[in-house]
């Protein structure tokens, strides 16, 4: 009898975390690199009681996992010479920071002091030979579609862009950053293209996650009234069994 | 309810997105003004489930794992340094540096500023300084019986005087160049100062590699695009109304909740 509400309960929770991940994306819909999310949610079926031959088995749901759309986001010109974008879906910048290598989509780099190339964050941006660094005493950089930098004539470097066997074994960092979660190492992407004074923006779908807010919201809604009917329910019955005796 | 918080999160950047753009706009047509763009980041993740965690004893692992992204900040507000057009104000002291470079300028305290704003004017000791009276460094004083003022591409400023048919030079311009432009703080008045992330200004004369080069009688209009900054705008308020979405779903299913026991 009690089954009911657990089930309900179940559902109420998994919505709720939903509502989270959408609220995520929704709140990173201007986040340049950002890919969306989704949770993943499955039947996870509970213990038999007795009678186990005759009714079948209680499935609660259970989140198995959040999938992440690697697909790209929409190009926008910025005009900015260190802004960059990979064309090419599921390959990022490889950048490096206290915590060792991470990887990134959104290629809006600046330099430190040093000339160094780092992430909006500070994180070194590296290259095929490790950190890169400009000489800004020349004049602008330009960079190739395979990351060739070069600066007055002279190639000073490479950007290095990688790429991962599974994109399910990364973990997001926050700040625009995935690191690797397996043991899987990453190889280089010669296949992707590199894009100067472009960004990528978020690839989040407004129209889809409103919808599926709607939807979120309704099926919460008839949850709860399931939930309400199963209290109703036992309650009545408590009421007449007790009458009769 | 963390779908609450992260909506504010994003409402919250909306906002600052919203400020960056309406500042642009406001200065739309301030001389030698430089954009802004706002940038954000995705704030950290909760792990509720690991991936690559030991999900039975044959070995086997969580593919894909559950992060739950707690919203979003404010990356950085980068200051765009593209070229604004030049554009022919025919005023006898403006300049327009074309290329690399600023301007240096002495502030009453002693400090050097630096601006590209090169829309100058002379006091009464015939001192090049700018709208609010700075002098331009290094000091180039005009003689009092000036007839004409000609400024070469390299930054020579040469005068004419009443019956003299040859020029004489009385200063020469420099600009600054950083090592990162984005890192120089602005202080309003169209100027700037050097920070720890600009880097130390590097003086060069105007024309040598790295260096722009001066446009007399030009003054560089700001670099803002009005189509772009509208966009944007709509973009920013399209985004904000989405998230307070989100809070009013948030709300209402929380009501749902509390309606059960009644």
């Amino acid at each position: 009898m009690e089954n009911a509400a657990y089930v309900g309960l179940s559902r109420q929770m998994t919505l709720r975390r939903e509502l989270d991940v959408v609220a995520n994306n929704i709140a990173n819909a201007d986040t340049n690199g950002f890919k969306v999310e989704q949770l993943l949610v499955g039947s996870e079926v509970g213990e038999r009681a007795r009678n186990a031959f005759v009714r079948p088995g209680v499935s609660f749901v259970l989140d198995n996992g959040v999938g992440r759309d690697f697909s790209a986001g929409a190009l926008s010109q910025t005009g900015r010479s260190l802004d960059f974008a990979i064309e090419g879906d599921g390959a990022f910048f490889k950048v490096q920071d206290g915590n060792g290598e991470a990887y990134t989509r959104d290629g809006a780099f600046t330099l430190d002091p040093t000339g160094r190339l780092t992430t909006k964050q500070g994180q070194a941006v590296l290259g095929e030979a490790g950190e890169i660094v400009l000489d800004t005493t020349l004049g602008e950089i330009s960079v190739g579609a395979d990351g060739t930098i070069t600066q007055d004539d002279q190639v000073v470097g490479r950007l290095a862009v990688v790429r991962f066997e599974s994109l399910g074994a990364l973990e997001k960092g926050g700040d625009g950053l995935y690191r690797n979660a397996s043991n899987a190492a990453a190889t280089e992407a010669p296949e992707a293209q590199i894009r100067q004074g472009m960004l990528e923006g978020s690839n989040v779908n407004p129209i889809l996650e409103i919808t599926n807010l709607i939807e979120i919201q309704r099926a919460y809604e008839s949850v709860t009234r399931m939930i309400e009917n199963t209290n109703d329910l036992s309650r009545r019955s408590v009421e007449r069994l007790g009458r009769v005796s | 309810m963390r779908a609450l918080r992260t909506a504010a999160s994003g409402m919250a950047a909306q906002q600052l997105n919203v400020e960056v753009i309406s500042n642009n706009i406001a200065n739309m047509n301030t001389v030698g003004y430089k954009r802004q763009r706002a940038e954000f980041q995705d704030l950290l993740y909760q792990n509720v489930e690991r991936m690559g965690a030991q999900s039975s004893t044959q070995g086997t692992v969580v593919p894909t794992g559950i992060q739950i992204g707690a919203g979003v900040k404010a990356g950085a507000v980068y200051r765009v340094t593209e070229q604004g057009t030049p554009s022919n104000t025919g005023g006898m002291y403006d300049m327009a540096i074309d290329g690399r470079g600023y301007f240096q300028i002495l502030m009453p305290s002693g400090e050097t500023a630096f601006t590209r704003a090169g829309n100058f004017a002379i006091n009464g000791e015939g001192q090049l300084v700018t709208d609010d009276g700075y002098a331009v460094q290094p000091n180039i004083t005009i003689p009092q019986d000036a007839i004409d003022v000609q400024i070469s591409k390299s930054g020579q400023v040469q005068v004419f005087t009443q019956g003299s048919t040859t020029p004489a030079v009385v200063g020469q311009l420099e600009l600054a160049t950083f090592f990162n432009d984005a890192g120089l703080e602005a202080i309003g008045d169209n100027l700037l100062l050097e920070t720890a992330a600009s880097g130390a200004a590097n003086v060069g004369t105007p024309g040598e590699v790295g260096f722009g080069e001066i446009l007399h009688k030009f003054t560089e209009s700001s670099n803002v695009d009005a189509v772009s900054e509208i966009s944007a705008l709509i973009i920013a308020q399209r985004a904000y109304e989405m998230n307070s979405k989100v809070i009013t779903t948030a709300d209402q299913m929380l009501s749902v909740a509390s309606q059960v026991k009644s």
